[in-house]
């Protein structure tokens, strides 16, 4: 399925070299390239839309955007998840306004057209007003989407029926993503609530920075790790030991040292938690992704889901506008905590990476500076330096994925652009090159393969 | 006598409570946070909770552990985040932001302890950031304080933000 814009067929190649390593700033301001996004890339991909623990029961809902489109993620009562517009048939209003809940129907405030949570229209205020044949309920209830799928507990949907499975757009970055996923018996949750804030910047800016930017921690965050740490710095990265992977524009970049992020957190009964079960995850995800877990570490899912393993703070990056995003943040713990380790995991969030943390608060400014400032007429037209690490590319016989040594890279961020450009040039998914190859292709589970060598 | 109503506290309580929200006020604003410190309890307890927009007529179970909070924070947590803020490497607060807080709805309660007083007040927080930004954030508070010698001293504060999507990048500043 397509949704096009007429009349637009620029070459968004000439936006970046990512061979040479640079890319041009009107990517963060220009209203038309953003727009494009939209059709592009956000009604083409696989969103993120909630983790299955928030809506556990039957009627149980939330509210969240694919892009800008208002959707509502519902809990059926034969317990599959359904996705769908949160805006009437009738004339467009929202149905519903509330952040989450339980209920069993949504109301238009407007004329009160009534949808179960399947989004079936069941009935309208004064419904005598309408004759035979002036509506068909069948043909007016809330749009669904397309597809609906569940990694994990992670539950994604996408407006596009030519896409492939969840699996296959996940593809090998599932053997990343189970080190946060499926690190533990019983998987993940959710807990407490989703924190939203408004940032003046364009939503690339956060996806890139927890993609692949370690760089920017120890200058960055330099007034916040001291105080987290006695007054130190960040001590130098271990270049020949950490790493960059990228896998069609999702990306993971990590340390192997395995309590870096966990210090971070500030919380030595978690630290002390992960350790005592880090020689049952090498049984589990084996010896490499047991060393990877903890480290120093951020990644991102293609298009906008960001997280720290270790540090458990799960974000998203909704895109509103060229130049503002809203942010929302979870807390992402494993199901079979001890209630005390999830509220120290929590506590340990919002003190480095909630609104308030000593961590986030650094950010979000940069940012926004960087979208203000690369927007002016003249600046514009300057390129971006992208090339840090770019002839650190290696093959490793562990670790799927496009794979660059040293934390301290570009690499991912070369990734994430590459994927963007794919998606903004190509008409179909299948013509889309794969980056790279698929190496665990006919792999239905990650979790028992402890590398690629063991294929 | 559970149930007896209180009576109002003197009023020379209610005016050096009220005196003091406003001098705590005034040494955030100007950066004194050393002397903002000094009249917090030594078990202050400074919290933030968030908040989630639900229909009045939602009946689902509360989060287990409860809905999280922004601020959940002791005088050692308080004490580094002060620390942060002094040691010269935070960047986005240099040069400095200007933020001024204005006080207001101030109600002093009488408690069931003679030495401490419930105190209700509204919290309007204009901050204009380095790059020109300017955002205005209210907040509700509910603070216990206590007489100590010579001095009130706030014991515990709850801060209700009125702001279901915060309208701005960070939450860099005490309220």
């Amino acid at each position: 399925m397509r949704f096009e814009r007429i009349g637009r067929e620029p070459d968004y190649s000439r936006y970046m070299d990512l061979k040479e390593g640079w890319l041009d700033r009107r990517i963060f301001s220009d209203a038309d390239i953003y727009e494009e996004e939209l059709y592009r890339i956000f009604a083409r991909s696989w969103l993120f839309v909630a983790h299955e623990s928030q809506i556990p029961n039957s009627g149980d809902f939330l509210t969240t955007h694919m892009g800008e489109d208002a959707v509502i993620v519902a809990r059926q009562p034969d317990g599959s998840i359904r996705v769908m517009l949160n805006s009437c048939p009738h004339r467009g209003n929202k149905v519903c306004f509330a952040d989450a809940g339980n209920t069993r129907r949504f109301v238009c405030n407007y004329h009160g057209w009534a949808f179960d949570t399947a989004g079936d229209l069941k009935g309208m205020h004064e419904e005598y007003c309408y004759d035979a044949g002036d509506i068909d309920f069948k043909n007016h209830g809330l749009k669904n989407v397309a597809k609906v799928g569940n990694y994990k507990g992670l539950v994604f949907a996408t407006f596009n029926s030519d896409a492939p499975s969840l699996e296959a757009w996940l593809g090998d970055f599932r053997w990343y993503l189970d080190m946060i996923l499926d690190n533990e018996e019983g998987g993940t949750e959710f807990i407490g609530g989703c924190i939203k804030s408004v940032i003046s910047a364009n939503w690339k800016f956060g996806v890139e920075n927890f993609i692949g930017d370690a760089y920017h921690a120890g200058w960055t965050h330099d007034s916040g790790t001291r105080s987290m740490n006695n007054g130190q710095p960040v001590p130098p990265i271990d270049m020949d030991n950490s790493y960059h992977a990228s896998v069609n524009g999702h990306g993971w970049e990590f340390g192997t040292e395995g309590v870096g992020d966990l210090f971070l957190l500030g919380r030595p009964k978690v630290m002390d938690y992960y350790n005592k079960i880090r020689p049952k995850m090498a049984e589990r995800l084996g010896e490499m992704r047991s060393k990877i877990f903890g480290s120093v570490a951020s990644a991102s899912i293609f298009p906008n889901v960001s997280f720290l393993p270790g540090i458990s703070t799960f974000r998203q990056w909704q895109p509103k506008g060229p130049m503002q995003f809203e942010l929302k943040t979870w807390v992402i713990v494993n199901k079979n905590m001890p209630d005390d380790i999830k509220e120290e995991v929590t506590k340990g969030v919002m003190q480095t990476f909630g609104p308030g943390g000593t961590f986030e608060m650094d950010d979000g400014e940069n940012w926004e500076n960087c979208t203000t400032v690369n927007r002016g007429v003249v600046t514009r037209h300057e390129r971006l330096h992208y090339r840090c690490g770019i002839g650190r590319q290696i093959e490793h016989d562990t670790l799927p994925g496009i794979v660059y040594r040293g934390q301290y890279n570009d690499a991912n961020q070369r990734g994430f652009y590459q994927r963007w450009l794919d998606m903004m040039t190509h008409d179909e998914f299948g013509k889309m090159p794969a980056r790279p190859e698929p190496q665990l292709g006919n792999v239905g589970e990650t979790r028992d393969l402890p590398g690629l060598f063991a294929l | 006598m559970l149930d007896r109503p209180l009576a109002p506290p003197p009023v020379e309580v209610i005016v050096a409570v009220t005196q003091a929200l406003h001098r705590e006020a005034r040494l955030l604003d100007n950066e004194d946070l050393d002397g903002w410190l000094a009249m917090l309890g030594k078990d202050v307890s400074y919290r933030l909770e968030l908040k989630s927009r639900r229909f009045r007529a939602d009946r689902s179970p509360p989060f287990p552990l409860g809905p999280g909070v922004i601020f959940n924070e002791d005088l050692g947590r308080l004490k580094m985040r002060v620390d942060r803020l002094k040691s010269g490497f935070v960047w986005a607060e240099d040069p400095p932001n200007y933020i001024r807080r204005a006080v207001s709805n101030v109600e002093v309660l009488a408690t069931r302890a003679d030495n401490e007083v419930r105190v209700h007040s509204v919290l309007g927080m204009h901050r204009n950031r380095i790059d020109g930004t300017t955002r205005l954030l209210t907040a509700g508070r509910t603070d216990l304080w206590r007489s100590e010698g010579s001095a009130w001293l706030l014991a515990a504060r709850e801060i209700v933000l009125d702001h279901s999507v915060l309208p701005d990048s960070n939450l860099n500043a005490f309220f």
